[in-house]
């Protein structure tokens, strides 16, 4: 009974997530031309391929990855939402495993899809909330969102986000955590110019933790054995 | 009528409110599903609703951070366009980047409304789109694929647990790492090779978040205030970001 309402639920996620994606990819490639319409004139398609040529290349390859790095976390329901709303390193990837290890699920299990889902889902909510919210009082808000005294508290939301989740982590896999740390600190600090292409890098320094923590997985299994 | 009373006009904010209003459409439709499946697998309720609690308190605030890229791109782009990139698919750091070379493509010097053309924009409209789309292609030709390879290797019973959990926590950490090793990068050799002149700020809001983190871990472990935890991440930002004002 329950395996039948898990399969029922995981087929009805996919037909539901690959029909919502198709819309979605329909409407946000057709908006242009629609705007375009409106304005008069519409994309200067050589010049589009041009640019997808010098910039889009590099985003294509980080979407690739981003994919196989993420799908995995997030399940079906919270992988199709996630890529259809967007902000996922700076978002939605830290907010869906804080809620997984809130509710002490498991990546795989469709306890764990569900509450991924229920954690992307209310995440992508609340931020087209705000975002909404924000455009319709950006006249009142803006002299308060712009002003010079709190312009360092927005520059420095992505660190007060990494700081508070590095210690959440690291408290629990601080022998894991030292490798790569050291490495990446090393790497930024040799070659600053690197901190432009910080998303990049999370690609070794996340492959060099799985390897260290598989080594260990192993290592504990054979001892167990 | 100007360029950017142009793009700030009734059919543009037409246009992409309604595909903002159709993703969040999307989002109640997966939400109600979950939850109803949940429900119906016995999940507990109570965890359910912490899990949701956790995620709207967690999001306000870098929500608030993406509306300053909305306002930020809106000097150029009107508002309806980077409104609609933020909540649908876009990403903070993805934008800017993407919208300034995009600009140049179409032969501008800087992305700014004094430069734009009604062209111009639909250029740089559907190339911010086109470039950031494949994620959303990917999930829908291989999500079901991928994730039935992955989850087709059954754990062998009495073996322990598998290493997929280990994995993903491995990558945050990965992830996590390499933000943290920018930020030391950026303070020791931004301004110079070792100079320890560069952007500190960054460093100290995240220890500051750290710590703040590390005591409510303490509040919610030792002290049975273990309602803290849904608040723990989104105070610990707010303390942080308040040092970033203060220092």
């Amino acid at each position: 009974m329950r395996e039948e309402q898990i399969e029922r639920y995981q087929k009805g996620t996919h037909r539901l997530g690959r029909i919502v994606s198709v819309i979605t990819l329909i409407l946000l490639v057709g908006a242009p031309f629609a705007i375009g319409g409106v304005l008069g004139a519409y994309p200067d398609l050589s010049a589009v391929a041009k640019g997808f040529l010098s910039v889009g290349l590099v985003w294509t390859v980080s979407s690739v990855v981003e994919f196989l790095v993420y799908t995995p976390m997030l399940g079906a329901g919270g992988g199709y939402l996630a890529f259809i709303t967007g902000n996922l390193i700076n978002m939605k990837i830290p907010c869906a495993v804080n809620a997984r290890d809130i509710a002490g699920t498991e990546t795989g299990t469709p306890e764990n899809e569900i509450i991924s889902t229920l954690s992307i889902a209310t995440s992508s909510l609340v931020t087209i909330l705000v975002l909404a919210l924000g455009v319709l009082l950006l006249v009142p808000l803006q002299p308060v969102l712009q002003s010079e005294t709190l312009q360092p508290a927005f520059a420095n939301v992505v660190p007060a986000l990494f700081g508070a989740m590095a210690y959440k982590y690291y408290r629990k896999n601080l022998k894991l955590a030292l490798a790569p740390l050291l490495l990446m600190s090393v790497l930024f600090i040799l070659v600053p110019s690197l901190t432009g292409s910080t998303s990049f890098m999370i690609i070794p320094a996340g492959g060099l933790t799985i390897l260290l923590a598989w080594l260990a997985w192993k290592k504990g299994r054979k001892a167990a054995a | 009528m100007n360029m950017l009373s142009q793009l700030n006009s009734a059919p543009v904010y037409l246009i992409c409110g309604g595909i903002v209003a159709f993703v969040a459409l999307v989002c109640v439709i997966f939400m109600v599903r979950a939850w109803r499946a949940g429900r119906a697998i016995g999940m507990d309720p109570a965890k359910m609703k912490r899990v949701i609690t956790f995620s709207a308190t967690f999001t306000v605030l870098p929500a608030v951070g993406i509306l300053l890229g909305v306002i930020a791109l809106s000097g150029a782009l009107g508002t309806p366009w980077p409104w609609l990139r933020l909540s649908v698919i876009g990403a903070l750091h993805y934008e800017t980047q993407v919208a300034q070379a995009a600009a140049e493509q179409v032969g501008m010097k800087t992305l700014s409304a004094a430069e734009m053309t009604p062209q111009g924009f639909a250029t740089i409209a559907l190339l911010m789109s086109l470039c950031i789309l494949w994620g959303m292609v990917l999930s829908v030709f291989f999500n079901k694929s991928y994730l039935k390879k992955l989850g087709g290797k059954k754990k062998e019973p009495g073996k322990g647990p598998g290493f997929g959990d280990t994995a993903m926590t491995a990558m945050f950490i990965g992830l996590v790492s390499a933000y943290l090793g920018s930020y030391l990068g950026g303070f020791a050799s931004g301004n110079g090779m070792f100079a320890f002149a560069g952007d500190w700020k960054p460093l100290l809001v995240a220890a500051v978040s750290a710590l703040v983190m590390a005591g409510f871990t303490w509040l919610s472990e030792k002290k049975n205030m273990a309602w803290l935890e849904g608040f723990s991440v989104a105070g610990s930002m707010l303390i942080g970001m308040l040092a970033a004002v203060i220092a």
